[in-house]
């Protein structure tokens, strides 16, 4: 869910394009599959971090875009936050060992 | 903030879900087409369904699908359905009908806003602590200065008046009250008006009345009552209002009648205030009030002990030592004439709690037959990977909607059965009141689903976690080892069986004992004849004649009686036999006696003459009254006295032509010497009396009573019943005007009596829940039986096969359901001798161990539940050997 939120910190964008983006802004490291993708996007709907809208894609394709909320970007914050000092906990923990 | 945020997105959801998914899947399409071919994205279906699971709300889903499905099983069986529907009906039925009475009587406040309603008290601060009530002017000072303390604050009186609505005054409880009575309990008359200040007034004597509900009912219901008159005490009064439905102000059962407290002279007033009503010193009336709104008790109590005492400063001379306090009015109270009633109200509430766990495990049975034949569909359900939990949910549901189901049966039933009894209550009461409104509220409601949804853990927790646990091991396998299993089974549904007979037991003969006490009751010897004997009840007061008219109407009626053709002998008395509500007198020795310092509380009647000769009772020695002491003012005061009361005054030794005197009277009657000029045997005036009660008698001029009650024997030859309308018909000739209470027979008035007609419902109630038990466990019996013998068709087709008789199988079937029914016996009598020591203590007549109850109740169970495993026994025999074999 930080990933997700993460990549629509910077634009709004629809389901596919979150897959792609994580998938290139990860140097193609990470792949977020669709049975993941979705669930976490209805759960992100349901604590309100994320709002959704259709709209005409640039394709001329109908696609449902998600923009991030204030609540969301506080959301990112702490979660990186969070995340960061873990990391470097566990950095750490390993250069010593 | 954010939790709440995120139900009511959650709830958005649900509401908007069909459009929810719509949107999802166009996603997905769009997502998948996006991807390119050959799409490596996975099954839509089931990544949708993964992704609404994000929303919580799986459950709904899952018991909308339990509920659909347990509706198609039921309906595919129609006969065990309808048989769990009608045994939860009459289990919450019963229970909802207790429970409604229960809610009318002692739950529900009798008004809105009870809480901020408070009594006002005048308390003694002497060590005492009694309670005064408030003269009127006394009330306006204090209503006065706490305008920023209560809302309204209201005053009342209450009594008996004669109300005639022109077929005939009956004696109503009536409250007098001041015009803003009504509002203190928000409950404005629903038709017409409350008082008006002006009505209040003590001078005023404006002759208005709001009348009860039930009575305007009672009168036809008519709107054009409004306006109309009727007689209050021999007066006429303009009725101008109709109270709430069920409206009681602070009491059960309430008034029938509402005065204004300026018609105050129209109650009768033997305590010699008339004319001294608007006075100071003249304390009447109780005080409540509401408070305003947002007032907490504290501040009230505290200004009103200020206001206290500025009245104590004000007038010393009348309410020095007298503080005010605020309490509580007891808004919510059971109304339960003579002793015992807090020992039945419990056993009422007991006893509808065990006809329902007898229904209960009656359907656990029901639930666990059915189980064994539904294991195949259980296994099969949990191989393809239907969960245990998932498994016990889907039974649960099935159970639930069983007693949903049959609780909404039982809420109409419990409604019809209420209504019974009630209707069977009001006319229990010697007098007219209004009885509060039982009927249904949200308390009932929730009562019902609380009943069903205790009853669903009861009957189906159990199967339902039993049939999974089987059904998880696995018993696709058809027959292997199955038989050891079956026999477990069977073990739990004999249990079940074992406890519903006892339970059953207990209920059958706690109603053997009620009924044994009403056919004891009406044995029982009084002391004297009950058969010839008619009662007139009049009540001259209540047509507001003064004491000398009213003494003037006794004689007349006496006189004009004995001369009517048939009538043996008539007198007249103050309590007719078996009244249990009356006056006594602390009876002690007097004159030389004087020194000897004993008292003996004793039953007082004002009597005529042949008082004993009507009864039947022999003069034991000295001599009746005479004629010229029926009149008042007539010369030495003399009494007669049974010889219970001799017996306890002077012990062993003669008692006629001593003084006694009342220590407990008021006014003239008061410590005067009294001589003993007769004495006769002692009777009882309650059937729920083991030992007579002394009784003194004292002749007709020299006690005035309004209300009194003629008593004739009809000569040797005369039927009594056909003497009651000629004996009406004179008295109405004699006086049109006089009310006549009632006009019966001896041996009605005794079965009419309060304390008789409360064991009759009693005993009623108890068969009735005995009855339903009885039905239940014979079901149950049934149901297992049923059960086992079709489980064991193989087993019996095998034995004729080898050459096993019908009739040895039957016999089996029967032994051993006669095994079950005789533990069940067992356990039961246990519970039925503990039940009777507690009956003992409030039935008349009846011992703990009562052989025929103790006897006959369990020879009918035994019998039913024979009966109840003959037919499936039957079915045994008539197993075809080749068709089970052939089923293999």
């Amino acid at each position: 869910m930080m990933l997700v939120l993460r990549v629509l910190k910077t634009q709004p964008l629809h389901g596919y394009a979150i897959a792609q983006r994580i998938h290139l802004l990860s140097a193609e490291q990470l792949r977020v599959e669709e049975g993941s993708l979705y669930p976490a996007l209805q759960k992100l709907l349901i604590k309100g971090w994320v709002k959704a809208a259709w709209r005409a894609s640039e394709s001329g394709r109908q696609v449902r875009e998600y923009r991030i909320t204030p609540g969301g970007r506080r959301q990112l914050e702490a979660e990186m936050t969070e995340y960061r000092r873990m990391a470097s906990a566990i950095g750490v923990l390993l250069d010593d060992a | 903030m954010a939790v709440i945020g995120e139900w009511i997105r959650r709830l958005g959801y649900l509401l908007r879900r069909r459009k929810w998914e719509d949107e999802l899947r166009q996603e997905m399409d769009s997502h998948r087409a996006q991807m390119g071919a050959p799409p490596a994205f996975g099954n839509t279906l089931r990544l949708r369904e993964e992704a609404r699971d994000a929303w919580g709300w799986r459950w709904l889903d899952e018991l909308a699908q339990d509920a659909r499905f347990a509706w198609r099983t039921l309906r595919h069986s129609p006969g065990f359905t309808l048989t769990a529907i009608v045994t939860l009906a009459l289990g919450i039925g019963v229970n909802l009908g207790m429970f409604s009475l229960i809610n009318g009587l002692l739950l529900r406040p009798l008004y809105a806003g009870a809480d901020d309603v408070f009594g006002v008290h005048n308390r003694s601060t002497t060590p005492s602590g009694r309670n005064r009530a408030f003269s009127y002017p006394n009330y306006r000072d204090i209503r006065e200065g706490t305008t920023d303390i209560f809302a309204n604050l209201a005053a009342s009186f209450t009594g008996f008046v004669g109300l005639d609505f022109g077929d005939g005054a009956r004696s109503t409880y009536a409250s007098a009250v001041t015009a803003n009575f009504f509002h203190v309990f928000t409950a404005p008359p629903a038709y017409g008006r409350a008082f008006t200040a002006e009505e209040e007034q003590p001078e005023a004597g404006i002759h208005v009345a709001i009348i009860s509900y039930s009575l305007w009912e009672q009168h036809g219901a008519d709107p054009a009552m409004l306006g109309q008159h009727v007689r209050i005490n021999g007066e006429q009064f303009t009725v101008v209002g109709v109270a709430r439905k069920g409206f009681a102000g602070t009491s059960i059962p309430g008034p029938g009648v509402w005065l204004p407290l300026g018609a105050h002279e129209t109650f009768s007033t033997e305590d010699g205030t008339r004319g001294t009503f608007g006075t100071r010193e003249a304390h009447r009336l109780s005080v409540v009030g509401r408070l305003q709104p947002g007032m907490p008790a504290e501040t009230a109590a505290a200004a009103l002990a200020t206001v206290g005492r500025r009245l104590e400063q004000a007038f010393p001379s009348i309410n020095a030592g007298y503080s005010l306090v605020i309490s509580r009015p007891s808004g919510r109270l059971i109304f339960m004439p003579g002793g015992g009633g807090a020992l039945t109200g419990v056993l009422l509430m007991l006893m509808p709690a065990i006809v329902l766990l007898v229904a209960c495990l009656n359907l656990a049975d029901l639930l666990l037959a059915r189980g064994y034949g539904r294991r195949q569909e259980l296994a099969i359900r949990s191989s393809l990977g239907g969960g245990r939990s998932r498994l016990v949910r889907q039974l649960l549901t099935e159970g639930l909607l069983l007693a949903l189901t049959g609780g909404a049966l039982g809420l109409l039933l419990s409604t019809w059965a209420t209504e019974k009894l009630l209707a069977s209550l009001g006319p229990m009461l010697p007098v007219v009141v209004s009885l509060p409104d039982v009927g249904l509220d949200w308390r009932v409601f929730l009562g019902t689903v609380a009943f069903s949804l205790v009853a669903t853990l009861i009957f189906s927790a159990g199967p339902a976690l039993s049939l999974t646990r089987r059904a998880a091991a696995g018993d696709l396998k058809r027959h292997a080892g199955s038989e050891g299993r079956e026999r477990a089974g069977a073990g739990i549904g004999n249990a079940l069986v074992i406890g519903q007979i006892a339970l059953s037991l207990l209920l059958l003969s706690s109603g053997g004992l009620f009924v044994t006490s009403v056919i004891r009751t009406a044995a029982a010897d009084p002391g004297f004849r009950l058969d010839g004997g008619l009662v007139v009840v009049v009540d001259p007061a209540l047509a507001g004649y003064d004491e000398a008219r009213g003494r003037q109407a006794h004689l007349a009626l006496l006189d004009r009686l004995r001369t009517v053709p048939g009538v043996e002998v008539v007198t007249i008395g103050s309590r007719p036999p078996f009244t249990s509500s009356g006056d006594s007198r602390k009876v002690a020795p007097a004159g030389a006696d004087e020194s000897r310092s004993i008292s003996v509380g004793a039953v007082f009647s004002v009597v005529g003459r042949d008082y004993a000769r009507v009864l039947g009772l022999p003069q034991l020695s000295g001599r009746d009254f005479r004629d010229a002491e029926m009149v008042a003012g007539s010369g030495e005061r003399v009494a007669i006295i049974d010889d219970a009361l001799a017996e306890k005054l002077w012990p062993g030794a003669e008692a006629l032509g001593r003084l006694i005197q009342f220590l407990d009277a008021k006014g003239p009657d008061a410590r005067q010497p009294i001589r003993v000029i007769g004495i006769i045997p002692a009777v009882k005036h309650s059937p729920g009396n083991p030992q007579p009660y002394p009784h003194v008698y004292v002749p007709l001029g020299q006690h005035y009573e309004s209300a009194m009650t003629l008593q004739l024997r009809v000569a040797g030859g005369v039927s009594e019943e056909d003497m009651l309308g000629t004996i009406s018909r004179v008295v109405r000739d004699v006086d049109e005007r006089l009310p006549v209470l009632s006009v019966t027979t001896w041996r009605n008035h005794l079965n009419a009596s309060l304390d008789v007609r409360l064991q009759a419902t009693g005993a009623g109630i108890f068969s009735a829940f005995g009855g339903i038990a009885l039905l239940l466990a014979g079901l149950g019996v049934y149901g297992v039986k049923s059960y086992v013998v079709s489980r064991r068709t193989r087993e019996f087709g095998i034995r004729i096969a080898i050459g096993a008789h019908p009739r040895a199988l039957l016999w089996q079937v029967l032994r051993e359901g006669g095994r079950t029914t005789t533990i069940g016996i067992g356990i039961g009598l246990l519970l039925a001798l503990g039940a009777g020591q507690f009956l003992q203590g409030i039935l008349y007549g009846v011992n703990s161990i009562e052989p025929v109850v103790l006897v006959t109740a369990p020879l009918i169970l035994l019998a039913s539940s024979l009966l109840a495993s003959y037919i499936p026994a039957r079915r045994a025999t008539r197993v075809d050997p080749m068709v089970t074999l052939r089923s293999e």
